[in-house]
């Protein structure tokens, strides 16, 4: 078992450079979640650390070893694809004994590391079938045992759900989250849906452009976001935004104010801005609350009533939509005005850079 | 009355068709049934006595077993060209649809010349002598490949398309090294391919003419081809000899598409549509 380090590993394909300079340590152990946007990097990232892609610049460190020229199968990494990428070829058992045959391992060790895998994934009545004759989720255990008898140092994860239908998703999620901590084995795992990230994750790593946007715990992530990207990205529905002005500078706050927002005094580090300056307010769905004077108006334009939540799209003043979660059911009309309360503790300002301000 | 009226075109095809491919069949069959005066007639007649055993031992016989020679040369050729072929058609296909470089241009357009261009009879034979390689059977096998390469190539690098590059990586994270991941696992899925590949170059290989004419002249290199002229000339032409040739060698190619007919066509269907 091992960590990884990756110091300011770039890749370009010709003159496009889709990975800008990635720092990331990973500790021995540990579940982190490359999550981001369609087409920014971070299949390429894990590829890079795989081994299937170059590494134009930058190192890469699989425990103590410098792996930048090592070939892939001498660093010490099992890899799930998305599709799986099983032999049709094969039965089951040869697919997950195909690196050990590779690799000259006597018979009878492979033979019992292929049914101890078979036996930690509950398959040990598929091993004599091919996979053209299972199901997607059986495909997706062959393709994690498959990993598993490798015994590698680290485990690359390619969207290994994204093939599945919802319900088998959320129960291979809860197995990979099992596998976790029985073989306690640094995992790596790209997906780009973030209620995999948020579930599975240690540490999650946003990307976005080939740009790392933040690393941190899930939580930390949704409380306390870096900038209007990771803002915007964690945490369902969206985060909703606006531009306010700065009315006031108070120690430890700034009360902030525009067409749609009453004054509302919001908690910032306050060094460098300036009253009168324009920032963005990124507010919550579940952060707003129905009050009889608040500092939000706006007109109610749809409603969806789940029972244990009233989703409400609210037109404000200055005609931006914004989507508001409120907490039970509420039976709301279309037109009818609200007036919501924010809960300063969940809206976070953003300066024009786009960096968040939260308080230290 | 409706169902003629109904499938009359279909009966009409099949009897067209019969006539068409099944004539000339009997006609040989026939022949080779006739004694060496009424087969000189060549005309569509029953015969008049059944000559058949007598025919087959003079045309194996002819020229000190010339027919046997011919048969061990010929399977020596069509089996080490048609392996050779399938190897290397197959690796050039799977690195020239897996790796793109800028010559990728050049070789296609090399394989597409190879297909249109046709051989050079003369400056070959002066490269085989060169070589050391005219008149004998490896260098007519060496031949045969070079001919039939680019085809091959084409059936290959379509299928190839349709194998998902994530298995290639998948065998390299699993420690597969070049060799390893094309024999192993890119290699086997192409038996559909393999197989129409094996019967359309083997029966084409087996049949050729021209090219053991040329390049592998001598007795001893004869070719079941060549035989058929042991039994004409300018003067004097046994046609039931000769009819029997034609039956006896054409026998192995018809096993041949009898066993694999119906891979041939999932084989030259495979690749075209995605499954």
């Amino acid at each position: 078992m091992a960590g990884l380090e990756l110091k300011s590993l770039h890749k370009s394909y010709g003159a496009v450079e889709v990975i800008k300079g990635v720092d990331l340590t990973v500790k021995q152990g540990e579940f982190v979640v490359f999550v981001g946007p369609s087409g920014c990097g971070k299949s390429t990232l894990l590829r890079m650390i795989a081994g299937l892609e170059d590494i134009t610049s930058g190192e890469l460190w699989i425990g103590d070893v410098l792996c930048n020229q090592v070939e892939p199968r001498d660093r010490g990494i099992a890899m799930v694809f998305q599709s799986y990428a099983l032999y049709p070829h094969m039965t089951v058992y040869d697919n997950v004994g195909f690196g050990l045959k590779l690799a000259k391992t006597p018979k009878d060790v492979r033979d019992q590391k292929i049914r101890d895998a078979a036996r930690i994934l509950q398959m040990e009545h598929l091993l004599d079938r091919k996979p053209s004759q299972l199901s997607g989720g059986q495909r997706q255990r062959v393709a994690i045992g498959r990993a598993i008898v490798r015994q590698p140092e680290v485990f690359l994860f390619d969207e290994p759900l994204s093939n599945l239908d919802a319900a088998l998703r959320v129960d291979m999620r809860m197995e990979l989250a099992k596998l976790h901590q029985d073989l306690s084995a640094t995992m790596i795992y790209v997906t780009h849906d973030q209620v995999e990230a948020m579930t599975l994750a240690d540490k999650i790593v946003v990307l976005n452009g080939g740009v790392v946007q933040q690393v941190g715990s899930p939580i930390e992530l949704y409380q306390r976001p870096a900038n209007l990207f990771v803002a915007g990205f964690i945490g369902s529905p969206k985060m909703n935004f606006t531009k306010v002005t700065i009315e006031a500078i108070g120690p430890g706050a700034v009360t902030v104010s525009s067409k749609d927002v009453a004054s509302a005094s919001i908690p910032a580090t306050t060094d460098g801005l300036k009253i009168g300056d324009t920032v963005t307010l990124g507010i919550r769905p579940h952060n707003l609350a129905l009050t009889t004077s608040g500092n939000l108006v706006g007109q109610v334009s749809l409603v969806e009533r789940l029972g244990n939540e009233t989703n409400v799209s609210l037109r404000l003043p200055s005609g931006e939509s914004w989507l508001v979660v409120l907490d039970k059911d509420h039976d709301l009309k279309p037109d009818q005005t609200l007036q919501l309360t924010i809960a300063t503790d969940g809206a976070v300002v953003f300066d024009e850079t786009g960096n968040s301000r939260l308080p230290v | 009355m409706s169902i003629l009226r109904r499938y009359w075109l279909t009966i009409v095809s099949i009897l067209v068709s019969a006539v068409v491919f099944l004539v000339p069949f009997a006609f040989i069959l026939l022949t080779a049934l006739k004694g060496k005066q009424q087969a000189n007639l060549l005309d569509f007649s029953w015969p008049q006595g059944i000559y058949l055993w007598e025919n087959i031992v003079e045309v194996v016989t002819t020229r000190n077993w010339m027919l046997l020679t011919a048969f061990i040369n010929s399977t020596i050729l069509t089996v080490s060209s048609v392996t050779l072929l399938v190897i290397f058609a197959a690796m050039v296909g799977f690195v020239l649809q897996r790796r793109k470089t800028r010559w990728n241009g050049m070789i296609e357009f090399l394989i597409l010349a190879g297909l249109m261009i046709p051989p050079a009879i003369v400056p070959t034979i002066v490269l085989l002598q060169g070589l050391g390689l005219f008149a004998k059977l490896h260098g007519l096998i060496l031949i045969e490949i070079a001919y039939h390469l680019p085809f091959s190539i084409l059936l290959y690098r379509a299928f190839i398309a349709t194998i998902p590059r994530d298995l290639d990586e998948a065998a390299i994270i699993d420690g597969a090294r070049p060799l390893d991941v094309f024999f192993r696992v890119i290699m086997p899925l192409l038996w559909p391919v393999t197989v129409t590949n094996i019967v359309v170059q083997s029966v084409t290989i087996f049949n050729d003419f021209t090219n053991p004419l040329y390049y592998l002249p001598g007795n001893q290199n004869a070719t079941v081809q060549l035989t058929l002229y042991n039994f004409q000339s300018q003067f004097n032409t046994s046609y039931n000899l000769l009819f029997t040739n034609i039956l006896l060698i054409t026998i192995p190619p018809l096993i041949v598409f009898l066993f694999f007919n119906r891979q041939i066509v999932a084989g030259m269907t495979a690749g075209a549509v995605k499954g």
